[in-house]
């Protein structure tokens, strides 16, 4: 195996159990592309272009974003991402525009550090884009002070190649974390995250869809660790595996001793589209309280056959069915996006892809 | 509430009921584990060489393994040479009736309320359903009942040891096809010492005349029980078998190792039902059973079935998960599960059910209860084959916890490589509610019994899949293991 | 307007249609009625093109075209509309979206243009109203949550939204209350009572006849007509019993 994964765990490990780690070490391996081109979102607010993990000064506006040197933490892929990388601070009642982060690569591999730090009752949103080719290893650490909310939203559209994701926060007391992944571009992925509702009161929202074709395989590996008590979290994920493709699903729920009145939910939802697809689903459950309501529901399945002809009934072509059918299914994970400018940019990346798969 | 627990908690803790030894004489195999104590095994039971040979490809095998990796339970390493491989009650080999039996297991029996002389008279009684049993005490079946019926209807249920003198062709066919010798750590220790067991074979288009049951017990302090279980269901045949067991007080651990594998050909259909109350050790989790066992049915034939039940009360630690390889296209296999932890309990268990042939479904519905200090994990696969097409799972995993100081834990894997499937997993936590409570308690109910009443109702779906001569047994128990657990 | 011709169909390598024979001409309602099992939904099923369901032999023409040849979205172009016994709930599609993707698509098989969305939710939203259907409901995903009542009164939303050549409907009378029941019977009447339209009733009952008056009633018993005659042959039917008059 190559050098690039030599130091990450193996798929003995339950927690890499589903992980493409050949596929990690190929992207690396892949050879330089051109530089893609890129549009930023109509919003306003801080601008950052990273080309292979360094900013691009000339092309970015940086407003209250900084470069900075950044620890990574102690799990295998945030460790390689220390060094410089973007924060965004914002003090107690902080509230900034739309900050938005184009990572291109073009072969290789490149590896960023980020943090978001918002202090009491601060107010962000996030936007980020993967593009390009080659593999993208992104560590963004997150804390949340009392009563701050954070919009995130990532998208990785990268034709081919890999991107993985170390996520690390901390929501305290009464804060709110949203945060929406779409994988919808041919890269492999892994969104590795380790949240911690470390204050009474927190809340969470972490889900999205993964969209897979050809032999890609894509994964998110989420745990969500209620530390305290009257926290809610919710994780909402979706999948579609067409061709040889693979995505897998693993979202945990840990529930400490004295973090009462939990309300813990995973929604877990895979679909095929080809008999040679696989979705695999993990929602683990870890509980220690007694007064706590976590529940989870996992279906992996094709489309509603009645469904289908009952749409063909009223006239509905069988592949436009399909598509509206499936636009639905992928719905649900994409439309806790509150910027509407940046949820219809994400629905339309997701349209792409499935007319692209339903052809 | 939670506080009241824990007060409650702190000042009762549910002494095991049924703790006590017998007083007989043992013979006992060296101690440790070697070749020579296999070879003593299969000597002392008059093995013929292939049988000797079998054990020993595992035992090699076993000593190039390494011990499992304790994914949730928290287990002090166990030394293997250290126990007792073989121990046997010294009587005479083989009786007649259950009189001859030596009186102090009969008396043994009659404490645990194991009704082995009712059941004789069960059968007397017209209409009665039957129960055939086959006691293994320690080691070496020490009565057979029902003997003759059964060879009437052609159906085969003797000791391994038997069987591997009397059908040889039968159990060298089947022997380790469904759990293959180097499975597991534990199944391979399994292969390489096993003591005793049962087997069962139902020929074609033959419906099992009655229950067939098992009590095993541990007994002799410091022995290994390795139990090996061998159930064939031919084309046609239904079976619907029973174990039950409980073990006496002990302040050493022992270690329980067994390999149960059943086979149902062509619309055959095997019922294997279990009630587990072994030692759980104190409140403070001393001396209780180690319980690792490998259970797997292969539903070989077209449309046949496996139903796995379990009721699983005791044991300090238990490790199991019943598994059903569906490989027969329209075969159907299911597991009902209960699983209640106290004080220091960990249980670890769950199912696989692996689809490999067209049209198979599975259901699975566990019930956890966790009270004391207590943790309780659900652990399952469900693993949809490319070539598995018209695939259905359902799947509910129900966790109910009593006290603040227990944990509950699922831990489900779904892999699905054919997108006709229909998969559907569904799980729950809760705890009972002091409205519910307080509502049963109002209507008459002292605490205890009300919570006795919430968790049977709890466990009703998994407990209405049993036997009704365990139904009410297991019933018993599931109240006598959570007394004192709610404040 | 619709010939079947010897028809015989299976589900599962079972044969539920063994021969069945119907003509259909425009301006007219027929009544399929007969005992549950008879075949009467396979009918509607096989008209409706659903997968699984085959037709081993004989032939339907609708308007001259082989309508077996058609995909169920073609024959829902051609002017046929399938009232389901069980309407389908589809989660996550809104009703407004759903109707308005088979009104277009519909409308382009045919050569029409699209309508507006604007366009479109004026016409769903008279028709609900006609209907007695509140119009919030047309917001609401397709069927999810709503009643049995509910269920029938939306395929009739869309029923006189499509407004098709031809319908059959499913037991359409099931699951409705006396006043649902004259609501909906009111809405075949004035959707479908056309000259150049025409009508296929599959009922157990003959109560919704009191409202859609048909001009023939045919007994359907083991996948075959055996009896045919007026409107009269349905209170026969629901004196005498099944056995009696199918015989």
């Amino acid at each position: 195996m190559s050098d690039a994964v030599l130091d990450l765990p193996s798929t003995r490990e339950e927690a890499w159990r589903w992980a493409d780690l050949g596929g990690l070490a190929a992207a690396a391996a892949l050879a330089p592309v051109a530089e893609p081109t890129h549009e930023f979102l109509d919003l306003p607010g801080a601008r950052l272009l990273f080309v292979d993990g360094v900013l691009d000064e000339g092309r970015s506006r940086l407003c209250n974003v900084r470069l900075t040197t950044l620890e990574g933490d102690d799990h295998a892929l945030g460790r390689r991402a220390a060094g410089t990388g973007w924060s965004l601070r914002l003090d107690a009642q902080g509230v900034a525009d739309p900050v938005q982060i184009v990572h291109v690569a073009t072969g290789g591999e490149n590896h960023l550090a980020s943090e978001i730090v918002l202090a009491d009752d601060a107010v962000a949103e996030v936007v980020e884009t993967f593009v390009g080719a080659g593999w993208q290893n992104c560590f963004t650490r997150t804390r949340l002070g009392k009563g701050a909310r954070l919009m995130r939203s990532v998208r990785l559209l990268q034709p081919a190649g890999f991107v993985s994701l170390r996520e690390a926060a901390e929501i305290g007391e009464a804060a709110s974390l949203v945060a929406v992944f779409l994988g919808a571009g041919g890269q492999g992925s892994r969104i590795d995250a380790q949240l911690v509702m470390a204050g009474e009161g927190a809340f969470v929202e972490y889900g999205g869809t993964l969209l897979t074709s050809a032999e890609q395989k894509q994964e998110c590996a989420v745990r969500v660790n209620h530390a305290q008590p009257n926290g809610a979290s919710r994780q909402v994920w979706r999948a579609v595996a067409s061709d040889r493709s693979q995505v897998s699903l693993a979202a945990a729920v840990d529930v400490a001793r004295h973090a009462q009145k939990t309300d813990g939910e995973q929604s877990l939802r895979g679909l095929l589209l080809h008999r040679t697809a696989t979705v695999n689903l993990k929602p683990e459950l870890e509980i220690f309280a007694d007064d706590v309501k976590c529940a989870h529901g996992a279906t992996v399945g094709e489309l509603d056959n009645r469904a289908l002809f009952y749409m063909q009934s009223r006239g509905i072509p069988k592949a436009r069915a399909q598509a509206i059918l499936t636009r639905a299914f992928v719905a649900d994970a994409l439309e806790r996006i509150g910027d509407e400018t940046v949820r219809a940019a994400f629905e339309a990346d997701a349209d792409a892809w499935l007319d692209a798969a339903l052809q | 509430m939670a506080t009241k627990n824990a007060e409650a908690l702190a000042a009762v803790s549910k002494k095991y009921e049924w703790g006590f030894a017998t007083e007989i004489e043992q013979d006992f195999a060296p101690k440790g584990l070697s070749e020579d104590t296999v070879r003593y095994i299969s000597a002392k039971k008059g093995e013929p060489e292939w049988m000797l040979d079998w054990r020993l490809k595992a035992y090699r095998k076993w000593l190039t393994m390494a011990s499992p990796d304790w994914a949730k339970l928290n287990v002090p390493p166990i030394d293997y040479q250290d126990a007792y491989y073989y121990a046997e009650p010294k009587q005479k080999k083989t009786i007649a009736s259950l009189d001859e039996l030596d009186p102090e297991i009969r008396r043994t029996y009659e404490k645990l309320g194991i009704p082995i002389a009712e059941q004789e008279v069960l059968a007397g009684v017209e209409g009665a359903r039957k129960v055939a049993v086959d006691a293994v005490f320690d080691s070496v079946s020490v009565a057979t009942t029902f003997r003759e019926e059964l060879k009437a209807a052609g159906v085969i249920f003797l000791s391994i040891s038997e069987a591997i003198r009397e059908y040889p062709e039968l159990v060298k066919k089947w022997l380790g096809k469904v759990v293959p010798q180097h499975d597991n750590y534990f199944a391979t220790l399994n292969s390489a010492v096993f003591s005793d067991g049962t087997f069962v074979y139902i020929p074609e288009g033959v419906r099992c005349p009655m229950e067939l049951s098992t009590y095993f017990r541990i007994n002799a302090e410091n022995t290994g029980q390795f139990e090996r279980t061998l159930i064939v269901a031919d084309k046609g045949a239904y079976v619907s078998y029973l174990e039950g067991c409980t073990a006496p007080m002990r302040d050493e651990n022992q270690l329980h190792a067994a390999v149960v594998e059943l086979v149902a050909l062509d619309d055959a259909e095997i019922k294997y039902s279990t009630v587990q109350n072994w030692y759980p050790g104190d409140e403070n989790g001393v001396g209780g059973i180690y319980n690792f066992v490998t259970k797997r049915a292969l539903c070989q034939g077209k449309n046949s079935k496996v139903s796995w039940t379990q009721v699983e009360t005791g044991s300090a630690v238990t490790w199991k998960y019943p598994s059903c390889v569906l490989a027969g296209d329209g075969s159907v296999g299911e597991f009902y599960s209960v699983a209640v932890t106290n004080n220091r309990q960990q249980a670890d268990t769950g199912t696989k059910m692996i689809h490999l042939g067209k049209n198979t479904r599975s259901t699975i519905v566990s019930k956890g209860i966790s009270a004391g200090r207590s943790d309780n994990t659900y652990r399952g696969l469900v693993r949809v084959a490319p070539t598995a097409e018209g695939v259905r799972n359902f799947t509910q995993c129900d966790s109910l916890l009593l006290g603040d100081q227990c944990g509950a834990h699922t831990v489900p894997y779904i892999e699905v490589r054919n997108p006709s499937a229909q998969i559907e997993h569904e799980a729950t936590t809760s705890k009972i509610s002091e409205d519910q409570l307080f509502y049963a308690m109002s209507r008459g109910l002292d605490q205890e019994a009300a919570v006795a009443l919430i968790v049977n109702g709890f466990a009703r779906e998994v407990l209405q899949q049993l036997p009704m001569e365990f139904a009410v047994e297991a019933q018993k128990l599931l109240g006598i293991s959570l007394e004192g657990s709610v404040g | 307007m619709l010939k079947i011709e010897n028809l015989h169909a299976e589900i599962d390598g079972k044969t539920i249609l063994k021969g069945l024979n119907l003509s259909v001409n425009a301006g007219e309602v027929h009544a399929i009625m007969g005992p549950n099992g008879a075949g009467k939904s396979t009918l509607g099923y096989v008209l409706g093109g659903r997968p699984g369901y085959e037709v081993t032999e004989g032939s339907i023409t609708f308007d001259g075209q082989d309508l077996l040849e058609l995909e169920p979205h073609q024959r829902a172009a051609a002017g046929v509309f399938l009232g389901f016994q069980y309407p389908v709930e589809i989660p996550g599609v809104s009703n407004v979206q759903f109707l308005r993707e088979a009104l277009n698509a519909q409308r382009g098989g045919r050569g029409e243009k699209p309508l507006s969305g604007g366009e479109f939710l004026k016409l769903a939203r008279e028709e609900a109203k006609k209907l007695d259907m509140d119009a919030e409901m047309l917001k609401r995903p397709v069927n999810v949550g709503f009643s049995g009542g509910e269920k029938k009164r939306n395929e009739m939303v869309q029923m006189g939204v499509i407004d098709p050549k031809f319908a059959i409907l499913d037991e359409t009378d099931s699951g409705l209350d006396i006043d649902a029941l004259r609501i909906v019977g009111d809405g075949i009447n004035r959707i479908m009572r056309k000259p150049d339209k025409a009508v296929l009733l599959i009922t157990h009952y003959q109560r919704l006849l009191d409202y859609v008056k048909p001009d023939f009633v045919h007994v359907l018993a083991d996948g075959r007509i055996t009896r045919s005659g007026g409107a009269e042959l349905a209170h026969q039917l629901e004196r005498e019993g099944y056995a009696e008059v199918a015989a």
